[in-house]
């Protein structure tokens, strides 16, 4: 660091002076108008907006679909979260590897990450349609169905899809953390005997253990907020099975106009993740230590 | 041991993912470019659409809004771009040279990362409905430009932190005060955390959906909103809409593809470190 000198000391007021008003603007201010709406009685059906204190959270907290929703959301990030995980490790150990056309592979398996949640799923409709879906067309031809609309199959397609989109992503992140352990490394467990498997197990996995806890964190929290891909595939549907907690406040909000509902929905959500808040921050936090 | 030997058995792995990973786009891709006799035909049906009709209808000949919602995209990407780049880069040398307000603001970079973008969509809605704001793509360009903020500062107090403090010291001694350094000396060093975060940034804003449904109604409306609605709207036109999601993938595909060195080191940065 730089030694402070009253001319740096004013410099830094002004360097930080228009981050602080953004956040004040975009981060204090919408903090304040989502507490007020989570304590009011504020529908779309009726002009005038009333305070009606703990209102809206006893009729949430009390809300089977809400907790459904949560019950939901945490399955759906638990299995998709452990999937891509795995998958994305044992890729990563796949391109460690000295393979043909390397360069060219590795930018294909990236593509997903580079494309939009919502687009993929259009994409994903459309492949699905069972008019022009070329997965519906190839699986008939063995005499299977595949279907959207199966309330036995929607789930599976779900975390399929997720893992479509995201284990590029977590693929790249182990990818990154591998290209740092030396060469050296791998022939010392070798000429102690170490054969591949117990040298990946007992030595690629602890030195990765911090990648693989932000990684975890951050699909987790990424599940948490999944709203594009499972809204424009099913809408939450069949019934509301496959309705993650963000689709249960958008609906809240925007379908049935209950927005003090939908605010009181927002700070719950975020009091349920309070607890693990700043062990989470610990975790993801890798910039202070200059 | 590290398998540095070429192995036919990892090369049919990759190229599977490969595959597997890409199966959407090729599908999109494929409707894109057939005749819509073969749509109407069958799913597996080929006929190359030599007119490429549906691309010229997703451009505009079919009267979608689809050419509009590509300029909104593009407005509001690089607007995001921009004010993030302003907002972050002179904030995280304050923070990380000047030790401006000590771990605080990058604390709360990382706690906002906690607190689910869901729970701002209320207050946003709310907001900027009362400022009589919706519609409007400055107010997307603000909403996307706070969502990608904290990935922006954690990546530039990482660049930073990398930066030998050395050479500054020496430039404060030959006289150059605070903003001169910045400007001069840490600034093009800084280059290429600035194009990670631009990449990023601009992928992000343009995969923005949800924000882009509640604040806009049509003027404003994104590629991914148009894209969504077009299926539940036109859903017969299936190469149309594939044309149309095809068009909608390309801009970022082909930036992001280009720099995808910056991509992965961004995203590396932001994520893991030590």
């Amino acid at each position: 660091m730089i030694p402070r000198t009253r001319d740096s000391r004013i410099a830094a007021w002004i360097l930080t002076a228009p981050l602080l008003a953004f956040f004040a603007l975009m981060l204090g201010y919408p903090l304040l108008v989502g507490l007020q709406t989570s304590v009011s009685r504020n529908q779309l059906s009726e002009p005038i907006v009333s305070f009606s204190g703990l209102d809206n959270f006893f009729r949430i907290l009390t809300d089977p679909d809400f907790w459904g929703s949560i019950g939901f959301t945490l399955q759906f990030a638990f299995v998709a979260t452990s999937l891509q995980l795995v998958l994305g490790f044992l890729l990563a150990l796949v391109f460690d590897r000295k393979i043909p056309a390397k360069a060219a592979l590795f930018s294909a398996v990236l593509v997903p990450i580079m494309i939009a949640p919502s687009l993929m799923a259009v994409m994903f409709r459309l492949i699905l349609n069972e008019n022009i879906g070329a997965i519906p067309a190839v699986f008939s031809l063995f005499g299977a169905q595949v279907s959207l609309f199966d309330p036995a199959k929607v789930f599976p397609l779900l975390i399929l899809l997720d893992c479509i989109q995201f284990i590029p992503f977590t693929f790249l992140l182990f990818y990154a953390s591998l290209q740092n352990i030396s060469d050296e490394l791998y022939e010392a467990a070798s000429i102690d005997g170490a054969r591949y498997s117990s040298t990946i197990w007992r030595i690629v996995l602890p030195i990765l253990k911090p990648a693989i806890v932000v990684v975890v964190l951050l699909r987790i929290l990424e599940s948490i907020r999944n709203f594009d891909v499972i809204y424009i595939l099913t809408g939450g549907g069949p019934g509301t099975t496959t309705q993650t907690v963000g689709i249960f406040i958008y609906k809240t909000a925007f379908q049935q106009g209950d927005f003090g509902a939908a605010a009181a929905a927002s700070v719950i959500l975020v009091l349920l993740l309070a607890p693990f808040t700043p062990w989470i921050i610990k975790k993801l936090s890798t910039s202070e230590k200059q | 041991m590290r398998f540095r030997k070429s192995s036919g058995g990892a090369f049919a792995i990759a190229l599977s993912a490969a595959f597997l990973f890409n199966v959407p786009l090729l599908g999109a891709i494929f409707n894109s470019l057939r005749s819509d006799e073969a749509i109407a035909s069958g799913a597996l049906v080929w006929e190359f659409d030599s007119g490429f009709t549906h691309f010229q209808n997703a451009l505009g000949a079919a009267g979608y809004d689809f050419p509009l919602f590509f300029r909104n995209s593009i407005l509001i990407s690089l607007g995001a771009v921009i004010l993030v780049t302003v907002l972050a880069v002179p904030a995280s040398y304050a923070v990380v040279r000047l030790g401006f307000g000590g771990p605080w603001i990058l604390r709360i970079a990382v706690a906002l990362r906690v607190i689910p973008a869901i729970f701002f969509l209320i207050p946003f809605y709310l907001m900027f409905s009362r400022f009589g704001l919706i519609d409007s793509i400055w107010v997307l360009i603000l909403v996307d430009s706070f969502i990608n903020l904290t990935l922006a500062l954690l990546i530039f107090a990482n660049a930073l932190a990398e930066i030998p403090l050395e050479i500054e010291e020496s430039a404060a001694i030959d006289g150059a005060n605070v903003y001169q350094r910045l400007r001069h000396i840490v600034l093009p060093l800084l280059a290429p955390a600035m194009v990670s975060v631009a990449v990023l940034t601009f992928l992000f804003t343009w995969a923005d959906y949800i924000f882009a449904v509640v604040l806009t109604a049509s003027d404003a409306t994104t590629v991914t909103v148009g894209a969504a609605n077009f299926v539940t709207s036109y859903g017969i036109r299936w190469g149309d809409i594939s044309a149309a999601v095809v068009l909608s993938i390309f801009p970022p595909l082909i930036f992001a593809l280009f720099a995808q060195k910056f991509l992965v080191r961004g995203l590396a940065s932001g994520a893991v470190k030590g």
